[in-house]
C-alpha cells in the first residue's frame, strides 16, 4: 500500500511531522504496518532518526531496512498531561510514553507509547515488541511488553 | 591539555537591565520589555547609544528581532547583528567573537521571554498571544509521544533514577534550594516558602517530573551591554570579564538517541571550558547551574565535577546549609543566589548570566557572596543546547 501512495498523499497522511526525502520511506512502512530503520549499505549500521547520509561512515547508500521492532526500555516516562491525540484520555491515567532500544543495535532507538498494560506496569529495562494501533486514520506503531515481562509474572 | 583560548578576558560585560519576571506583566509586549531592559542596560554601561554598534538578540518567541529593536531604539549605525539560538549563552558567545573580532566595538544583547498559549493557561486566553500558537508551523499539534526536547529532560530523569537509585528527594532539593535563594530576589517570580513535603505533593505532569521540577513560564526580559576590555577600563576599574566561554555537543544529540547520561553535551562543555580557564572548581565564589528542569542542574553538578555521577543528591545534602535552607557549597559557594530559573523563572539562563553579574560587581545585596570574584556558568542541558561560561572581575 505504502508504494502506491504518491508523495502528496503521504504528507496528507502524516500532517503531524514533516515529511522529506529522507524519511518519506518510514512513513510509507507505516501505511504497510511495516517499521523501517535507516541501514547503510556499505557499512552495515542502523540510524534513526533518518538521515541522508550514515553518520557512521558518511555513505549515501541508505537502504530503510525492516525490523522486528523487538527490543528494551531504555527511557520512559509517564504523561499525566499532554498532547491531545485520539484513544489517548490523560483522565483515565498517565499515558506511557518509551524509547526502546532496537534489539537489531543497541543505542538506536525508537520512541512510542506502549499499550495493553496498565502505564504502571511500563519500566526501565523491560522486552517489549512492536504492535500497530490506529491514529488519524494510518497505521502507527506502539509497543506491547513482551509475554513473562510484567511486573509479578517474571520468571 | 590546555587549550587555546586567545579571547580570555578580552571581552568585558558593561551593562546591565532587567524587567522583573512576572507570571504577567498585564498589557506589556515582548517589545516592549525588551526596550525597557535594553534602555535599563545602555543607561547602567555610561556608553552612549550612538556608540552601540552591534544588536544580538536570541530568537525567542515574540521577542523583537534586532532590526525592530534597533529601530525602536534608535540605534544609528550598526555593523554587527545577528540572531542566535535560544538559551543565554549562544548570544554572550555570538557578542563576544564578533567583538574580539573586531565586527564592532560594544554590542546590545537582549533576550525577551513571553508567556505562550501552549505553556501557560492564562496566556492562553489572551487574544494578542495567539499568533504565538499560529508560529509553530504545524496543522496538527505534536503528538503526546513527541519527544521533543522537554519531554525527553523526563525520560533522562527518569533513567537517571533507574541507573543511580537516586529518588525524586534529589530532584527536590534542587527545586528547594532555587526557592529559598529566590526569596531573597526581589525580581523573582517565586517566592513562597517551599518544603519537601510540599514539592513531593506537588502536581505530577510528567512522572517522574512534577510542576516543580519545571521552570515557571514568566514575561519578562534581559538585556547586557558588552564591549572591549579597554574600552571597560576607560569606564570601570574592575570590570567583570568573560575567562571562558564555550558551547558543547555529540552526536547523535537526538533527545531519544543520546549516548548516554556519561557522555553529552555537559561533559564536552565541562572539558573545553577546563582546558581554556586558569580558574577552576576551586576559584569559583558563586555556581550557576541552569535547572530549566531539575535533572538538568544533577546533570551540571556532576558533570562539571563537583562530584562523581549520580552522586548529585548527596553532595546537596552534604553542603546543605539548614539556616539558609539551600547549598552552599563548602560553606561558601551559593548555587543560584537569584532563584534559577525554576524560581526567578524561566530566563533560559540569561538570570544566571545577569546574577552572575551583578554577584561579581558586589551589587547583589542580600544576596551578595562576600568578594566574589570568580563566577561559573553551566547553561542549557544535555542535547544540543548546552553551554557554560566563567565569568571573573579584574
Amino acid at each position: 500500500m505504502g508504494a502506491s501512495v504518491d508523495d502528496a498523499e503521504l504528507v496528507d497522511r502524516f500532517p503531524w511531522v514533516q515529511v522529506t526525502h529522507d524519511n518519506k520511506h518510514l512513513f510509507r512502512g507505516w501505511l504497510d504496518r511495516k517499521l523501517l530503520i535507516d541501514r547503510c549499505d556499505d557499512c552495515g549500521r542502523f540510524h534513526h532518526p533518518p538521515k541522508p547520509i550514515c553518520p557512521e561512515c558518511w555513505s549515501s547508500r541508505i537502504t530503510p531496512t525492516e525490523v522486528s521492532g523487538r527490543g528494551t526500555i531504555h527511557l520512559a516516562m509517564a504523561l499525566h498531561q499532554g498532547a491531545p491525540a485520539p484513544g489517548v484520555d490523560y483522565a483515565k491515567g498517565p499515558h506511557p510514553v518509551v524509547a526502546v532500544d532496537l534489539e537489531e543495535q543497541p543505542g538506536v532507538r525508537f520512541s512510542s507509547t506502549v499499550v495493553g498494560c496498565d502505564p504502571s506496569e511500563v519500566e526501565i529495562g523491560l522486552p517489549v515488541e512492536l504492535d500497530w494501533v490506529e491514529r488519524y486514520g494510518s497505521p502507527f506503531p506502539v509497543f506491547r511488553l513482551r509475554e513473562g515481562a510484567k511486573r509479578g509474572g517474571k520468571g | 591539555m590546555a587549550r587555546r583560548n586567545p579571547i580570555r578576558d578580552r571581552v568585558a560585560i558593561v551593562g546591565l537591565g532587567s524587567t522583573e519576571f512576572s507570571r504577567d506583566a498585564g498589557g506589556r509586549s515582548p517589545a516592549a520589555l525588551a526596550c525597557e531592559a535594553s534602555i535599563a542596560a545602555i543607561r547602567d554601561s555610561g556608553i552612549a547609544r550612538e556608540e552601540i554598534d552591534g544588536v544580538v538578540g536570541a530568537l525567542e518567541p515574540g521577542a523583537p528581532r534586532p532590526s525592530q529593536l534597533a529601530a525602536m531604539l534608535g540605534l544609528s549605525s550598526v555593523t554587527h547583528h545577528s540572531s542566535p539560538m535560544p538559551v543565554a549563552m549562544f548570544g554572550l558567545i555570538d557578542a563576544m567573537t564578533a567583538i574580539f573580532a573586531g565586527q564592532c566595538d560594544t554590542v546590545l544583547l537582549y533576550y525577551a521571554f513571553t508567556r505562550a498559549p501552549w505553556n501557560s493557561r492564562s496566556a492562553a486566553q489572551d487574544p494578542f498571544r495567539r499568533y504565538l500558537a499560529m508560529n509553530t508551523g504545524t496543522a496538527k499539534p505534536p503528538m503526546p509521544e513527541s519527544m521533543d526536547p522537554s519531554a525527553a529532560y523526563t525520560t533522562w530523569a527518569s533513567r537517571y533514577l533507574h541507573e543511580y537509585g537516586a529518588s525524586r528527594e534529589d530532584l527536590g532539593l534542587v527545586a528547594l534550594n532555587m526557592r529559598a535563594n529566590a526569596a531573597r530576589n526581589p525580581k523573582a517570580a517565586m517566592r513562597k516558602p517551599l518544603t519537601m513535603e510540599g514539592y513531593l505533593q506537588a502536581r505530577m505532569i510528567r512522572d517522574p517530573l512534577c510542576m516543580l521540577d519545571m521552570d515557571i513560564p514568566v514575561d519578562g526580559a534581559d538585556a547586557f551591554v558588552l564591549t572591549t576590555v579597554e574600552k571597560a577600563k576607560a569606564i570601570t576599574k574592575h570590570p567583570v570579564v568573560i575567562h571562558a566561554a564555550t558551547a558543547g555537543m555529540v552526536g547523535p544529540n537526538e533527545e531519544d538517541q543520546l549516548p548516554s547520561l556519561a557522555r553529552h553535551g555537559q561533559h564536552v562543555v565541562a572539558e573545553a571550558l577546563r582546558e581554556r580557564s586558569e580558574l577552576w572548581l576551586e576559584d569559583v565564589d558563586v555556581f550557576f547551574p541552569y535547572d530549566g528542569f531539575s535533572i538538568i542542574t544533577l546533570g551540571w553538578i556532576e558533570n562539571l565535577g563537583y562530584c562523581k555521577p549520580g552522586g548529585a543528591g548527596r553532595f546537596m545534602r552534604e553542603h546543605w546549609d539548614e539556616k539558609r535552607g539551600a547549598v552552599m557549597i563548602d560553606g561558601r559557594v551559593p548555587m543560584n543566589p537569584h532563584g534559577g530559573s525554576l524560581s526567578e523563572g524561566a530566563s533560559r539562563g540569561t538570570g544566571h548570566l545577569r546574577e552572575a553579574v551583578t554577584q561579581l560587581r558586589g551589587e547583589a545585596g542580600e544576596r551578595q557572596v562576600a568578594d566574589a570574584k570568580t563566577a561559573l556558568i553551566g547553561c542549557g542541558g544535555f542535547f544540543f543546547n548546552s553551554q557554560g561560561a566563567i565569568l571573573r572581575r579584574l
